[in-house]
């Protein structure tokens, strides 16, 4: 019988001695993309109790619940996030407790490479490829959000003030990559403003 | 010129005398002290020409002090790392930096192209567009090429750029651009209201001129002054200082770019890491233009001799570098400035008299001077220079506003010049996004007036000119910055010390020293410096029609030189006005445009360079196919293996082998780029039937079925193969370039039209890993994988899909072709991919399975009569011109693009059709795009009637096979076409099916 070989987008890159902040590929996250409609008593109902947590509403915010972690994406799509051996799992549990209510769970834990960015500057690195000021009271921890990244798509979870999450799709992880290795680069800190409230 | 030695025994605020540095300049090793700019410690080392002059090769020499010269152009670094064009003024010197001087041929002392200022009354105003018309076909090959050689600028380097750039995002509640006196307080008075300041500065040290203004600000000297508020600043957590940086643009919405030169300055900065620049991308609140003035030169005869400098420069090489300019000087100016120029050479001790063009200066410097014991010429101008790579003597002759020629003159020996007349105040930045001007006589200069984005112009910026005022101004605008973007600000509560300054006389205009004799008869007054326009040149224009300044700017080149007519501009509207007697406000000015100073193309380009340049797209495969020697191709940013090449193949024979492969045993094909997107809900099959040309609300679960997509114009804009899941749930696939663009017009659809419907979209392309394996034995190889599903042809029949597993990997099957042969696709999670690809190829070896790449895919397609959309269309075609009338539904009711499906000129005659197209020479293949017409004539124009849209060498049929849109195609089958090609070759071709292969269906279906 076939065995399975798994090789995450960025299997094999080198952890990079030199940059400022620590960069490193996290590949055990799985991940259901959940469209529903927010109004939908009977589906915020159902999926909190698939979950364990509501789904968040508000722009921009994540809701956890142990290891299971919900990222509002829009008013009727969330990305939740959970161990990777769960997910296909917790896609079909969601997809049965969800049967006859609109919405559409799938698993996509292969759809998207996630890189984590850790230390002091993390912020100010993510800005040299985007517009949003990282350095403003509007993200603390626990904030999630859709941005143009250097030339592509991305996600932003700010997990703690100075550890970042960036999700982008797998077939940019290594321009991705790439372009943080050059941002983050030991001699190119910035010191833009400490965080301001 | 090279002479004796100028740095001063003593001074130079700027300078470490203590630590020399040692430079090479055009191959002379000169010394200087650190604090030096180039501009400076080449002054020193006793040399005045630094470069020769763009249309005339006029040596020319430093006039200004910063970001404003346009003589003193050089070119710095060597190999790879030389840059032009960069001013000596803003060139901090280091120990070893190379520079040289440029537009010079042979030597910077004797130039042959100087011979254009011989025949310079031949090379008038708009001389290139008068003479260089005729022949026509010499501009391109003579005229150009000679003219390039020529005139111009420093050369580009010719290796990569070693170094790095990059980009930074800031965002600000107030802006503040420039570090003087009046940005330093404004920041100051906005930094205390509690919101966050960014303070640009193009110059290594904060203070702009503070040091060489006159006056005291409670005990201090102004420039102590400058010194406490930007140690002051620099000390807040809440303010953020940016030296080095010059802010070169502001856009719409307080957008602004700023340009920061982190190490040009210190090469031990590069080696550390740093990139050489970085483009910061700022956000504003409000901003506060505290930008400053530019001194003006003034208009005399011969006024770009190397010597003449600017009035404030002057100042500065004395005052900041102890350099002096020379030692027996003249200062020429037409306000009360200059004089404090004057004073700090006569306390230098450097010999200067003063020609000053008003009737009667009055003012507290003019009392001084005449204190000191300095001659002043009232009433007077300089009306020539004598001298040519120095200057030698001046005529000082009697001067009345409004005179034309001058009558007498005194000859006084000198060896510089230094000259003001008056301060434009850097209105750039104010007007690249629309501020409006105005013209204020007591300056003769334009200030700003109004702006309707949140910008605040200061101080000298503003037309402001005294130092009490100016920090008022600061104040006022620093607090109500920090109030405008936040109501809740603390007022800044800065009291200003009482401060002491120069009472000054009044400013008068002149726009134009008369000389002895008319223009161009030796002497030329520039008005351009850096582009060679003189006061002349501006009069012909006009005399010749071009009246509008916009028009006189083009075709003179008058202020088009890379500093943006900083110096010239306003010098350039004088002489226009007294040129046609209207008024400068009648005249305007020409648009001001960024960038304000030029920056360099590595800032610009940032980190995205190399594997950056593009965002370049990567299948879970990709790796292997490099690693196969795979050749690329780009499909959108996707790189896709185009053909595998073995040792010793061309590509022409590997995919001859490749597509022989999949015909005659197995092949396999990365296919992962397909769009895929999942669509749910009660009303999807509804939602899918207006999306296609086709029903799709029939199809059976567990089946596949092709569909056709137009846009609501009836024109076909993607294709592909969709699957129902479950009877509320499908699985849509789109071509490789139209994923995204899909995905987003599903959802347009049920965010703007159709919000009744219950469908949800959820794009999964890169979930998946998607292989075809097709070719007679693709089954074989599927059942050896050991799926736990039953692959015989009669449960698992074309057009139909399992999921399921094989082994340890979860997979979903579809049994669709593209190729004409048996074939599955078969998708597993995208981190599995490469395990299952590989698994696949070791199942397959005994088959002879090979990997084929997208080249192989469409000859295979080709062959098989499938189209591509994007080949086989071009936007303006239908289903029906393709052939594929019966994918258009006539029983639904509707969908895109039925409407206009009905239009008449779509439903007409003469409707390019698609046509398989055999050439008479089987050898022969059409190229790409070759056009079909109704009669081959001797030459153009012939009646076109179609085009080839795809056109190869079939290895399966072992002749060239093309498809074609062709006017009544299908009419005319059986017809033999003619194809002109370039060169007069003529390729004939007969019009057959577009199915060149296995017209049954059999092996398909096999």
């Amino acid at each position: 019988m076939l065995e399975a070989r798994f090789e995450s987008p960025l299997a094999g890159r080198e952890v990079p001695a030199d940059t400022y902040v620590s960069m490193r590929e996290i590949s055990e996250r799985g991940m259901i993309d959940l469209r529903g409609s927010a109004a939908d008593r009977k589906f915020m109902a159902t999926a909190k109790s698939a979950l364990g947590v509501d789904l968040p509403k508000q722009p921009r915010t994540t809701a956890t619940w142990g290891d299971v972690r919900v990222f509002w994406l829009s008013p009727d799509q969330w990305l939740i996030t959970c161990p990777r051996a769960k997910a296909q799992e917790m896609a079909d549990q969601l997809s049965q407790d969800l049967a006859g209510v609109h919405s559409l769970a799938v698993n996509v834990s292969d759809m998207r490479a996630v890189i984590r960015l850790e230390g002091e500057g993390v912020r100010e690195v993510v800005m040299k490829g985007t517009a949003i000021d990282l350095t403003h009271g509007d993200y603390p921890p626990g904030t999630v959000r859709r941005m143009r990244f250097a030339e592509v798509a991305a996600l932003l979870h700010i997990v703690e003030d100075n550890v970042i999450d960036i999700y982008v799709f797998r077939s940019f992880a290594q321009y991705t990559w790439d372009f943080l290795r050059k941002a983050a680069r030991k001699g190119t800190e910035v010191r833009i403003f400490p965080k301001a409230g | 010129m090279t002479g004796k030695p100028y740095r001063l025994a003593s001074g130079g605020s700027r300078i470490d005398r203590s630590k020399p540095l040692s430079f090479s300049f055009d191959g002379r090793s000169l010394s200087g002290f650190a604090g030096d700019t180039i501009a400076s410690a080449v002054q020193a080392s006793g040399q005045r020409v630094f470069g020769r002059s763009y249309k005339y090769h006029r040596p020319r020499g430093v006039i200004g002090l910063g970001s404003e010269e346009m003589n003193a152009l050089i070119g710095v670094g060597v190999g790879a790392r030389h840059e032009p064009n960069l001013r000596a003024t803003q060139i901090e010197l280091f120990n070893g930096m190379t520079a040289v001087t440029q537009n010079r041929w042979p030597s910077l002392n004797f130039d042959i192209g100087a011979l254009n200022n011989k025949l310079s009354r031949f090379f008038p105003g708009g001389f290139y567009y008068k003479t260089f018309m005729w022949p026509r076909s010499f501009w391109k090959h003579v005229y150009e090429p000679v003219i390039r050689y020529a005139a111009g600028l420093g050369k580009a380097p010719e290796d990569r750029d070693p170094d790095t750039y990059e980009h930074m995002h800031i965002h600000a509640d107030v802006v503040v651009v420039g570090g003087g006196i009046a940005g330093l307080t404004a920041a100051e008075a906005a930094a205390a209201g509690g919101v966050r300041v960014l303070l640009i500065d193009e110059n290594p040290v904060l203070g702009g001129i503070a040091d060489l203004t006159a006056g005291k600000i409670g005990e201090v000297s102004v420039a102590d002054y400058a010194k406490a508020a930007a140690d002051r600043l620099a000390a807040l957590p809440n303010v953020q200082i940016l030296s080095r940086t010059t802010a070169v643009g502001h856009f719409h919405h307080n957008y602004m770019m700023a340009f920061e030169r982190v190490g040009d300055h210190d090469p031990s900065i590069l080696a550390n890491g740093a990139p050489r620049h970085r483009l910061w991308k700022i956000r504003a609140g409000h901003i506060v233009l505290a930008s400053g003035a530019l001194e003006r030169p003034i208009a005399f005869a011969n006024n770009d001799r190397p010597g003449i400098t600017l009035a404030s420069a002057v100042r500065g090489m004395v005052e900041r570098y102890g350099v002096a300019p020379g030692s027996n000087g003249v200062v020429f100016t037409n306000n009360d400035d200059a004089y404090l120029t004057a004073l700090a050479l006569k306390k230098a001790g450097v010999n200067v008299q003063i020609v000053d063009s008003r009737a009667r200066p009055q003012g507290d410097l003019v009392q001084k001077a005449i204190a000191e014991g300095i001659e002043i010429s009232a009433s007077s101008v300089i009306s020539k220079v004598e001298g040519t790579l120095n200057v030698k003597s001046v005529k000082i002759a009697a001067y009345r506003k409004g005179q034309g020629r001058v009558i007498t003159e005194k000859k006084v020996d000198c060896d510089f010049i230094a000259m003001s007349g008056g301060w434009n105040p850097a209105l750039h930045l104010w007007c690249h996004n629309g501020g409006k001007i105005r013209f204020d006589d007591g300056l003769a200069s334009f200030r700003p007036n109004t702006h309707t984005d949140a910008i605040t112009a200061v101080g000298a910026a503003n037309g402001t000119m005294s130092v009490a005022e100016t920090l008022a101004e600061a104040v006022a605008a620093g607090e109500g910055a920090a109030k405008a973007v936040n109501a809740k600000a603390k007022a800044a509560k800065i009291k200003l010390p009482a401060i002491e300054e120069p009472v000054r006389g009044a400013l008068e205009a002149i726009w134009f020293a008369p000389a002895t004799g008319g223009y161009n008869e030796g002497n030329k007054h520039f008005i351009d410096f850096q582009n060679d326009v003189t006061a002349a040149d501006l009069e012909l224009a006009q005399r010749e029609g071009y009246e509008s300044v916009e028009h006189t700017k083009r075709y003179t080149t008058f202020g088009m030189a890379t500093d943006q007519g900083k110096t010239s501009n306003l010098n350039g509207l004088g002489v226009l006005s007294e040129a046609t007697g209207r008024s400068i406000p009648e005249i305007g000015v020409t648009t001001f445009r960024p960038p304000y100073t030029p920056y360099s193309f590595g800032a610009i380009a940032g980190s995205l360079t190399k594997e950056l340049f593009l965002p370049i797209r990567r299948t879970p495969v990709f790796q292997w196919h490099k690693d196969k020697g795979a050749v690329f191709e780009p499909v959108g940013q996707w790189r896709r293996a185009y053909t595998y090449p073995a040792a010793g193949e061309d590509k022409h024979a590997s995919i001859t082998r490749e597509i022989l492969a999949v015909r005659n045993k197995v092949g396999l094909l990365d296919a992962s780029t397909l769009g895929k997107i999942e669509i749910k809900g009660p009303d999807a099959a509804e939602f899918l039937d207006r999306m296609y040309t086709n029903m799709f609300s029939t199809l059976k679960v567990g089946k596949c079925r092709y569909g056709l997509m137009m846009n609501e114009l009836g024109f076909l804009s993607d294709d592909g193969v969709t699957v129902r899941l479950a009877d509320d749930h499908f699985l849509m696939h789109t071509t490789s370039g139209g994923a995204d663009r899909i995905s987003a017009w599903l959802e347009e659809w049920l965010q703007t039209e159709w919000t009744q419907y219950k469908v949800f979209v959820t794009p999964v392309t890169e979930q998946w890993a998607q292989f075809a394996i097709a070719g007679p034995r693709a089954r074989e190889v599927l059942a050896k994988l050991g799926p736990d599903f039953d692959v015989s042809n009669e449960a698992f029949p074309h057009m139909s899909f399992k999921i399921g597993r094989m082994g340890g990997y979860p997979v979903r099957v579809f049994r669709i072709s593209f190729s004409g042969e048996q074939s599955y696709e078969v998708a597993t999670p995208a981190n599995l991919g490469r395990g299952l690809w590989d698994a696949i190829l070791a199942a397959g070896e005994e088959f002879g399975i090979e990997a084929y790449g997208t080249e192989a895919l469409h000859v295979l397609r080709a062959e098989k009569g499938y189209i591509v959309v994007g080949d086989e269309t071009d936007g303006t075609t239908t289903p029906i011109d393709v052939g594929l009338e019966g994918l258009v539904s006539k029983k639904k009711a509707d969908f895109i693009g039925k409407r206009s499906l009905e239009q008449s000129y779509l439903k007409g005659p003469n409707r390019k059709q698609l046509v398989g197209l055999l050439t008479e020479d089987p050898n022969e293949v059409l190229p790409d795009g070759a056009y079909a017409v109704r009669e081959v004539k001797d030459k153009p124009p012939m009646a076109m009637i179609g085009q080839v849209t795809s056109t190869y060498m079939s290895p399966t049929l072992g002749r060239s096979i093309a498809m074609a849109l062709i006017e009544n195609g299908r009419a005319r089958m059986g017809e033999t076409i003619s194809f002109p090609l370039e060169g007069g070759k003529v390729v004939k071709a007969k019009l057959v099916s577009p199915v060149f292969y296995d017209q049954d269906g059999g092996r398909i279906n096999a």
